[in-house]
This record gives C-alpha cells, structure tokens and sequence, in this order.
C-alpha cells in the first residue's frame, strides 16, 4: 500500500492540471453558447 | 393588419443603411423595393453612413483603445452572413481600408471587431468598405454590455466548475475515514490524506467563495445579515476548524475535519447561483436590443429644400423629416404631406393599421407602412411616448415590491440565534475545557450551516422551473413562482393570447345568383398576391378547391391599405359571374365602390363590373384551448377577466367565446395599468397574460406575468413567465405547479426547522460529535433535494388539465 503515499499527491498535482484544461477551456469561450455550436452544423 | 410578429428583431433595427428592411411590410410598391435590394450598394446607402462620422455617433458603439493612442474599437453586427468565408471577406475587406488596424468577424455571432485609428480614416470609410463586399453592417451599441456579461458568465462558470472538481476529489479522500475500521488507516495515511483535502480545499475558499466573503463583508459593513453572512461564517470557521486538526490535531480543536462537508456545501450554493445568473443574462440582453428599436438616423429637410441624413439624437422639435416606408418613426410627430398607413400595435394594442393623412399624429416606434410622408417632429428623445413606455415599464419592474421570501423571513431571526447560541454554548463550557467548547461551537455552527435552510426554496423553485421547462414555460425569476401560487385573479390580453394574430373568414355574403364558393375562389384568387392578413385569411379559407384552381388572374395591382385590383376570369362558367376577364377588386368598400355595412368585425369587399359582388367578414381566430384555459382557472376559484385595447364590440365577443365574463375594451395601456392597480388595491393577487410592447408596464406592473413566445422581445424580457409554445392552458398548468411548489417548499421549511430544533440543542449541550453534526448536515439538505426533486415528475397533476 505504499504506492498511495506517491498515488495521492500525484492525484492532487492531477487534478491542478485537469483544472487548467478547464480553465483553458472555458476561456476559449466553449461553454458560452452550448447550443448555439450543435445548431451550426444544421444551419450551414 | 396585425405585424406583431413581423418586428424586425432588436439586433435588425432600421439603420442608416439598410434601404428597405421591412419588405414585408410594405402593401404597395413591392416591385419597385424588390429593385432596391437591401444588399445593394446604392448612393442613397453611401451617404447615410457619413451620419456616422460624427464623434458623438461613433462614441455610442466605439471605445478608445487602451493600447495605442488615437485608435478606436468599434463593435457592429453584420447582416447577410452565411458561413466561414463570408468572415474572411470581410475581414480582408476591412484591413486593405488605410487606417484600419485590426478586424476580426466572428463566423458564428456574425459580430465584428474593427480596431481604428481617427487620425488616417472615419467610420464612414471602412462601413463603406463592408457595403462594397456586398453586407450591411448595423453599429452594436449593445456589445460592451454583452462583453461585460460574457466575462461575468464565465467566471461564474469557472468559480463552479474549480468548486465541483475539488469536491469530487476531496470527497475521494474522505471517503477511508468514513468507512475503514478502527487500525485500518495509519495515522500517516490519515494526515496525508487530510493534507490532500486540504490542498484541493484552498481553491475552494480562496476562489470560489469569494463572492460570498465579499457579499458578506458588505452586509457587515452595512450592519445587515443576509444569507451570506452566516454562509461565509460557516465557511471560514468550517475551514478554520479544518486547518486546524490537519495541521494541530493535538490543539484545541481536534483531530476532526470537513474539508468533504465544506466544498459540497459550497458547490451547491455556486451550481445555484450559477443559473440565476444564466436566466438573468438572457433578460437582459433581450431588454437591450429592444431598447434600440428606434432607428439611429433619419432624412431631415434641410432649408435649401433637400434631404440630409442626421442622426435621431440631433433632432429638435420643428424639424421636418421624410420617412419611407418600412421605416421606424424616431420621434412623436404630424404628418404635413402625403397619407399612410402606420402600424402601431406595439404601442397601442391597435391589431390593424391606422390610416395616417395631414395633419395625423404618429408616435416613435410605430411603423410607416405604405408610402412616404413628410412629418413635422413634435416631441423627441425621452418626450415620446415610446420613451414613457419604456420608462413606464421600467420603474414598474423596479417598484415591484420584494417579494418577501418565507426561507429569509425565518432565516433571519432564525440565523441571529444559532450565532447567538453557538456564541452562548463556547462560553459556557470555555471555563471548563477550552477545546471541548470550542468544538460545542463548531458543532452547533456546522449542524446548523444554514444549507438546508437556503437551499429549501430555490431547489424546489429550480425543479418546478425545469418541469415547466419541458412543458413548454420558462421561468424568468424563480420568486414568481412563489407568488403564482397566490394568484387570485387573471387578467387576460386578448389579440394574440387568448386569439392569434391571424383571422378566419367567418361569413361570406353574395349577391344573388353568385355562390359563396365561387366569389371566395376569385377573391382568394386575387388575395394571394397581396401579404395583408385579411388577404392571408382569404387565401387559407379556400385551401386548394377546384374553383380556386380555374381561376385565372392578371394584371394585378395592390394599393396599400385600400384593396387589390386585377383581370379574373374563370374556366368554368360560373353562375352569375362572366366567363370573360373582367375587372374585379377587392379591399374597403370605398376602395370597390359599394356602400359599407355596420358592422364590428373585419370585413372585405369584392366587386366585378357589375358592382358588389360579396362580402367577407373576419372573426380573429380564438385559440383552441382558451375556453378549457379559462374553465380550468375558474374552477381552481381564480377570477378571470379580459383586457384589450380593440374595441368593445370584439372584446364582448371574445369574452363570450372562451366563457369569460368581465371583460374590458378599448382599453389604453394607462387603462389596463389603473384596472390593474385597482385591483390590486383591493388584496387581489393578480397574473396577467399579455403580449405586445403595449402590455409591458401592465405586466411590470403585476404580481405574475406571462407573455407568449411569438410576442416581441420587450414582453418577454419583462414577464415571469414565457409560454414558448401557442399552448394557453400552460398558464393554467403553470398555477397548479405553482401551488404545488410552494407547498414543497413549505415542508421543506419545515423539515429544515424541526431538524434544526432537534440538532441545534444536542450540539449545544455538547451531545453531538462534530462528524455527527456534518452528517446531519448532508442528510438534512438531501432530503430537501430530494423532496424538491418531486416536483419534477409530476405528470398525474398535469394530466388533469
């Protein structure tokens, strides 16, 4: 059990990068207008 | 006629450049606008965007550049769009403009970004260039408010989604302690499993609690107490405690921690704020483009006799100006030259055109219909009636009195309590064991974290809203609901609520000889090449009948407002109709030639050469459901009542068709508003079902609005409700849901009061274990979830209807 004193801290230092995809993700402006995207592909 | 729904949208106003933007709704001359296609380049064009290189004009869509001196940022939005080259385009066409920096076009919210510089070129020159593409670009006076709460979305967003990933995370490590057996975790396991939570849990507080903190320190500062207060209190000293055992568990407060308790806590409460905050931005952002419906620019007589293009701002009382047809009237006005039709149903409630001649007054915001006319301006800006409507409406929405939440009136003292008895109960037991009192303090404050309390009322607000959702009602605030269930009184509007904007041919009168079926073949004949409503209505009374079919026409030439004229002849040899092309008209009676008869309802004459040959007279067609609709609030002891701005006659009719019986007609929208006061006045709670802009400060004004979906963007931006489909008995299904919530919300005020009561004395006697306390804590505001979570599947009730 000795792997979790190394699997826990790499969870969290995982989760900060997750985080910053999200952060990522959010400021390229992909949630915005969820719907709007999905309706595009009909409308062209 | 009734052009309710063909309003050019907020974002689509009547701009310095477009030439005929409302081709639907000029009567006459259709010909002669299709030629002056919009998308045209034309001189006319041209010169109206020099209205734009005004300083005082551009100020309203561009702001300096931060960066480089002398440059401006100009937001527009750019119609005639169709896909991704269409950007580029544009784009190309922008930057090869001298003086023109930066251009981005956004393919997809058809949204431009034009960076310039004063000094090398004016917006004239580069809106030129976007016109010489082949597109029209309209200033978007709206886009910096949009940016703003673009930003303010994401970053709500962003608090959540940090707050929902670090409790996903920070639950995992709590979930050992929770279920591993005494000796099963070693105590270094169980610190680095709590230095993990504690980790992931600054985030949590440092940023997605902010608003919280700030929102409470401002109800400090202000010496109020809001829900916040204890919320951020709850926070801090949940965190406190927290820190404290991971990093001191020998201190006085322990070895426990809630890191897990904490950031659930804290999602909840953002996931909610996060909505409001997305049905808020939707209002908003529909209220703004309505505020610009009045057009920017308009041709004002000049002394040497010609026209100039000036801006609406510029305009004085006094000012002769000319508008064409389609166009907006900016100002209150008198007609001096020429005779039109204008439509002012968005401000009068009036369905069908007025005629306008010399000396005929017009109103800003109304719509010229047929031909040009010269108008002397009277009043402008914030004198125009369009103005007092919108103010009208606005100090309606914001006199509104606050609704009076039961979850604050109970949380309030309620909160003041524990804090004074969380306070009391450290006292109490500091003397005999500092850190025994101060975990009688953390568990009285944690086992009363107000979750409970505070999400009582919005979950089972947000479940009754997306029911209403999937039935076809949005709900603009989530308070309405709780007064929906109140609601004693309904008032309804009655052209496009309780009926349709459209008509129905309702009786056909002929001369002798001549069947109904025949005239309305050669009418409908000649109806089809008209877009009035009663030529509509014609053309959908008679389908696809074989008479229709061999009837031949040509030669036809509208007049606005008056008829439509044509050689009709007929394959088939009807009785009492020749065989041979003849002249036939159809419109007014004065226009066919024949003396009008008296009568209430919409009629429509058709004459040959002979003289009169029929008459049609139009019902406005009442909504299938709008007799149950009425039943239905009737037997649920609701007064109904019918409001409307047309005429007594066809408001009596109505009534009577859907089983109301206190109607009101000719009503102005000050009328409606001093009936709807009155009633008011006496303790009625009163909702009202309208639509157009001339139902806006009734419906600021109630306690409960509803608008319907097809209405304009104004109505919709200020009701409660908005029926999205053409359904009228969602209102009644809307109440009974209504009812349904509040009595949710009571038991779940109930529930968070009674487990309040039992829990709060335990901790403060010190019964209750602090890990106790959290798990009260997530049960109570779960099984107010849960029960909220009812409301959702509620078919029985609705079936009922």
């Amino acid at each position: 059990m000795d792997i979790l004193y190394l699997l826990i801290p790499l969870s969290v230092i995982l989760v900060f990068f997750i985080l910053g995809g999200l952060w990522w993700a959010i400021n390229r402006g992909q949630f915005d207008d969820i719907e709007a995207e999905g309706e595009r592909i009909l409308k062209e | 006629m009734s052009s309710k729904r063909r309003m050019p949208s907020g974002n689509l106003r009547a701009m310095p450049i477009v030439s005929f933007p409302h081709l639907s709704v000029t009567n006459g001359n259709l010909l002669s606008a299709l030629n002056n296609s919009p998308l045209k380049p034309d001189d006319v064009g041209l010169n109206e965007l020099s209205v734009l290189d005004d300083p005082q004009e551009w100020s309203a869509f561009s702001r300096l550049d931060t960066h480089r001196a002398d440059c401006w940022e100009s937001n527009l939005q750019i119609e005639g769009m169709h896909c991704a080259a269409c950007a580029l385009t544009i784009e190309q066409a922008l930057l090869s403009v001298p003086g023109v920096i930066q251009a981005s076009v956004g393919a997809g919210s058809h949204r431009a970004r034009v960076v310039w510089s004063s000094a090398q070129v004016q917006p004239s020159g580069w809106m030129a260039a976007i016109q010489t593409a082949g597109y029209r670009a309209v200033p978007a006076n709206d886009a910096f408010a949009r940016e703003r709460r673009k930003s303010e979305s994401r970053k709500a967003l962003w608090r959540l989604a940090v707050a929902g990933l670090c409790m996903m995370q920070v639950m995992m490590y709590a979930y050992p302690a929770y279920v591993a057996a005494p000796g099963d975790l070693t105590a270094e396991m169980e610190q680095l499993l709590r230095w993990a939570s504690w980790v992931l849990t600054l985030p949590v507080i440092f940023f997605s609690c902010g608003p919280f903190f700030s929102s409470a320190m401002r109800d400090v500062l202000q010496r109020r107490i809001s829900m916040d207060l204890p919320v951020a209190l709850g926070m801090l000293i949940a965190f406190a405690v927290s820190t404290a055992g991971t990093f001191d568990p020998q201190g006085n407060f322990g070895r426990e921690v809630y890191f897990d308790s904490l950031t659930m806590f804290v999602f909840f409460l953002l996931a909610g704020r996060w909505l409001e905050l997305r049905l808020r931005n939707r209002t908003a952002g529909s209220l703004e483009a309505l505020m610009n419906r009045l057009p920017d620019s308009v041709a004002r007589l000049s002394r040497d006799g010609s026209y100039e293009r000036v801006s609406v701002r510029r305009l004085l009382a006094g000012d002769v100006i000319r508008i064409l047809p389609g166009e907006t009237f900016p100002a209150d006005g008198v007609v001096q030259e020429g005779e039109t039709m204008v439509d002012e149903s968005l401000l009068t409630g009036e369905s069908k055109p007025v005629s306008r001649g010399v000396n005929g007054n017009v109103i800003a915001g109304s719509h010229n219909l047929s031909t040009v006319v010269q108008v002397r301006v009277e009043r402008t800006g914030e004198a125009t009636r369009f103005a007092q409507i919108v103010s009208l409406m606005e100090s309606a929405s914001t006199t509104k009195p606050p609704l009076a939440r039961l979850a604050d009136r109970v949380a309030k003292p309620f909160l003041m309590g524990v804090l004074l008895a969380a306070g009391i109960s450290c006292a109490f037991w500091w003397a005999k064991d500092p850190g025994h009192a101060l975990m009688v303090a953390v568990a009285v404050l944690v086992v009363t974290c107000p979750c409970a309390l505070s999400l009582a009322t919005p979950a089972a607000m947000l479940a009754a809203a997306g029911t209403l959702a999937r039935k076809g009602v949005l709900v603009r605030r989530l308070e309405a609901l709780e007064m929906l269930a109140s609601v004693d009184t309904v008032m309804f509007d009655k052209t496009g609520t309780l009926t349709r904007d459209a008509m129905v041919l309702a009786v056909t009168k002929t001369r002798k000889g001549a069947s109904a079926t025949q005239a309305l073949a050669i009418a409908a004949s000649l109806a089809q090449y008209s877009l009035h409503p009663v030529s509509k209505a014609l053309v959908s009374a008679v389908g696809f009948s074989t008479e229709f079919s061999k009837c031949r026409v040509e030669g036809v030439a509208e007049i606005a407002g008056a008829g439509v004229s044509g050689r009709v002849w007929c394959d088939q040899n009807l009785s009492g109709v020749s065989e041979a092309p003849m002249q036939m008209r159809l419109g007014s009676a004065h226009f066919c030639g024949v003396k009008s008869a008296e009568s209430s309802d919409v009629q429509a004459y058709l004459s040959d050469e002979h003289g009169w040959l029929a008459t049609f007279e139009f019902f406005e067609d009442v909504r299938s459901d709008a007799r149950s609709t009425v039943l239905a609030l009737q037997r649920e002891g609701i007064s109904v009542h019918l409001l409307s701005g047309d005429s007594l006659n066809s408001a009596e009719r109505v009534a009577s068709q859907v089983g109301i019986d206190k109607f009101q007609g000719a009503c102005t929208p000050q009328a409606k508003l001093d009936f709807l006061h009155d009633s008011q006045r006496l303790g009625h709670k009163v909702a009202v079902v309208g639509d157009g802009l001339n139902d806006g400060p009734i419906l600021a004004g109630a306690h409960v609005s509803f608008a319907f979906g097809q209405a304009v963007p104004l109505a919709q931006a200020q009701a409660d409700f908005v029926v999205l489909g053409s359904q009228l008995n969602s209102v009644a299904n809307a109440l009974l849901l209504a009812r349904r919530t509040l009595r949710v919300v009571r038991q779940n005020l109930w529930w968070a009061a009674i487990y309040n009561a039992v829990c709060v004395p335990l901790a403060v006697v010190g019964w209750l274990p602090a890990w106790l306390a959290g798990l009260g804590m997530a049960i109570s505001s779960l099984v107010v979830v849960l029960n909220a979570l009812r409301l959702s599947n509620n078919e029985t009730s609705m079936e009922k209807m």
